[in-house]
């Protein structure tokens, strides 16, 4: 009730940022129902049907990644030292943002159940009535225990999973906190992963394993989504090397700081490039569900990617306000922001586009 | 409009100001001459922020004049007095509220940096004056890895490096222990002498007031009295001047 209680408070950007986790949850829903459907109306092709099920995780980990990112900039459910004070401290704080994750990821699988039954055909009084009837098997009876059982998948996931992430969270956050220094472990990781994926990919492309391949590509994104931090900590100790003037201080410190809550998103962002551009070159013809599938994976990624930012913005409140006292023009600080932005494309863009042409390159054969 | 007295640096008449509905001075006058240091005493809640935030031009009062150098502070726009603050002001706060992300002369060359003045120039001053104030062995460190006073410390040189015209310092011993902040106003002070700076000293405590030439106390938002510091005035000025 407490969760419900304290949504209805929160600001409009807030609730729009659970309503973008809801719908994500619905996407992944329909997409998990969509599945169950082609199980059930084709009960002689199991192997299709679970591969179909099995692609469904990849847009069920870009939601459970946006809800967790969600769920931690919540303000609601920051630790603040008055509730710490009157006992709601980190613990119960974290029950409760799992709570609203729950309520907004079950909204979301309510949400797919009615879009199914109305595209099935089950519930008509409105346009598009049975619209993708074959497609969703509307000629055989739903199992409804199964279907009940995938639309949990989201909200239970969902929820655990910002448990889990929230749970160390410290009750007072304060300006004496020592920073998280130093170089993020990510980087030499992230190559040798890229390394070992070209490799499996160019292997299997010569013995034509199209799993061979496949897995290598698979192995090339992680490295991209692994050496996510450690590349946005290299663009901000570039952007503050040689003699920096103020801006360039500001920004590329501030990118160090910041590089791992931004870098583990934009890794993503990046490996999802990447599978973009494999897309592109391969020039597969895909049906509904997977465009739907596509678009969720976008959409869920720059979402993080969105809140993990503003969640930086937050973290920065105390070295904003300072550096304002001190005279600091406006101009100042939105140009440091820019460049931080500027630097972060000029290094990633780059080796986005090397490393998915290169790991594109073996899905031609 | 009136124009200030000559001798006053920085004048204001009449402030009247609240913060968020809740008055937080009424109908405060105050002058203060080149030079001095001029203590702002009074209870927790009594409007020494407030004043020294409308004085310095991060507040507009609701009401009232404030006049720096015969220049208008209350009508100036946004950028004007930002550009004022860092050109001619310096700030200390209660807490050090120094830039994590930056190491101690960084910090203390910011204000320089934001001026425009070349690296190396800036550097060699701040390195000057966290020499001058004992912690230039924390030169390197991040503000995280060192004790509340040497931070302090930091930014009072933060504050002096641009050697201002006015210097606010609000509560500025407030989070140290009572040696460390003797030390700390001993050298915010003869600094302040030896340089000319004119400083505004906020704080609660009537001993602190003793160090400045010139007290005035505020109670609920009001000026209640205003009397003489411990020092005696101008002929103290030259005499206290050590080189800090």
């Amino acid at each position: 009730m407490l969760a419900l209680r304290l949504a209805r408070g929160t600001h409009p950007l807030v609730l729009l940022r659970r309503l973008l986790v809801a719908f994500a949850s619905a996407g992944v829903g329909f997409l998990l129902l969509c599945a169950l459907g082609y199980a059930a109306g084709h009960p002689d092709d199991s192997a299709t049907a679970t591969l179909r099920l099995l692609w469904c995780l990849v847009p069920l980990a870009a939601m459970v990644h946006l809800a967790v990112a969600v769920a931690r900039t919540d303000p609601s459910t920051r630790p603040r030292p008055g509730l710490s004070a009157i006992g709601l401290g980190p613990g119960r704080l974290t029950a409760i943002a799992a709570a609203s994750t729950a309520v907004s990821c079950t909204l979301g699988s309510a949400l797919a159940l009615l879009v199914y039954l109305h595209l099935r055909g089950d519930i008509t009084g409105m346009p598009f009535d049975g619209a993708a009837a074959e497609l969703l098997a509307a000629d055989r009876p739903m199992p409804l225990p199964a279907a009940l059982t995938l639309l949990a998948v989201p909200p239970v996931t969902a929820s655990l999973a910002a448990a889990l992430a929230l749970r160390l969270r410290r009750p007072v956050p304060s300006a004496d906190d020592p920073p998280e220094d130093g170089a993020p472990g990510g980087l030499p990781w992230g190559v040798a992963l890229l390394a070992a994926g070209l490799a499996v990919e160019i292997y299997a492309g010569r013995s034509q394993g199209e799993a061979g391949v496949f897995a290598g590509w698979a192995l090339t994104a992680l490295g991209l989504a692994v050496a996510g931090p450690g590349l946005t900590h290299l663009s901000g100790r570039l952007l503050q090397s040689v003699r920096p003037g103020p801006i360039r201080l500001i920004a590329g410190r501030a990118l160090m700081t910041e590089s791992r809550r931004i870098g583990r998103p934009l890794g993503v962002v990046c490996a999802v490039g990447s599978g973009a551009f494999a897309a592109a070159t391969l020039s597969v013809t895909i049906g509904p569900p997977a465009v739907l599938g596509a678009v969720l994976v976008v959409a869920c990624t720059i979402g993080t990617l969105a809140t993990a930012a503003l969640e930086a913005r937050h973290a920065r409140t105390s070295t904003t306000t300072a550096l304002l006292a001190l005279g600091a023009p406006p101009a100042t600080l939105r140009t440091a922001a820019a460049l931080r932005a500027g630097a972060l494309l000029l290094v990633l863009t780059p080796v986005t586009w090397a490393v998915a042409a290169l790991a594109a390159m073996p899905l031609h054969s | 409009m009136v124009a200030p007295p000559d001798n006053d640096v920085l004048w204001a008449r009449s402030l009247n100001c609240s913060l968020g509905g809740t008055p937080a001075l009424s109908g405060v006058s105050i002058g203060i001459r080149e030079g001095e240091i001029l203590a702002v005493t009074g209870p927790r809640g009594s409007g020494k922020t407030t004043l020294l935030r409308c004085l310095s031009g991060q507040l507009t009062p609701d009401q009232g004049e404030v006049w720096f150098n015969s220049s208008p502070v209350h009508t100036m726009a946004p950028l004007q007095r930002e550009r004022l603050r860092r050109e001619k002001f310096g700030w200390i706060a209660p807490e050090p509220a120094l830039v994590p992300e930056l190491t101690a002369w960084e910090n203390a060359a910011l204000p320089l940096l934001l001026r425009g003045s070349s690296q190396q120039a800036a550097k060699t001053t701040a390195m000057e004056w966290l020499e001058r104030l004992d912690i230039g062995m924390c030169a390197r460190k991040r503000p995280h890895a060192l004790l509340q006073a040497q931070r302090q410390r930091i930014s009072l040189a933060r504050a002096l490096v641009s050697t201002p015209c006015v210097l606010y310092a609000d509560e500025p011993t407030a989070t140290l222990h009572r040696a460390e902040g003797a030390q700390f106003l001993r050298t915010l002070t003869t600094a302040a002498r030896s340089h000319r700076i004119t400083v505004l000293l906020a704080t609660s405590d009537p001993e602190i007031a003793t160090l400045a030439d010139r007290a005035v106390a505020l109670l609920d938002g009001r000026r209640v009295n205003s009397t003489g510091g411990g020092a005696n005035g101008a002929e103290g000025v030259t005499a206290c001047s050590l080189s800090v």
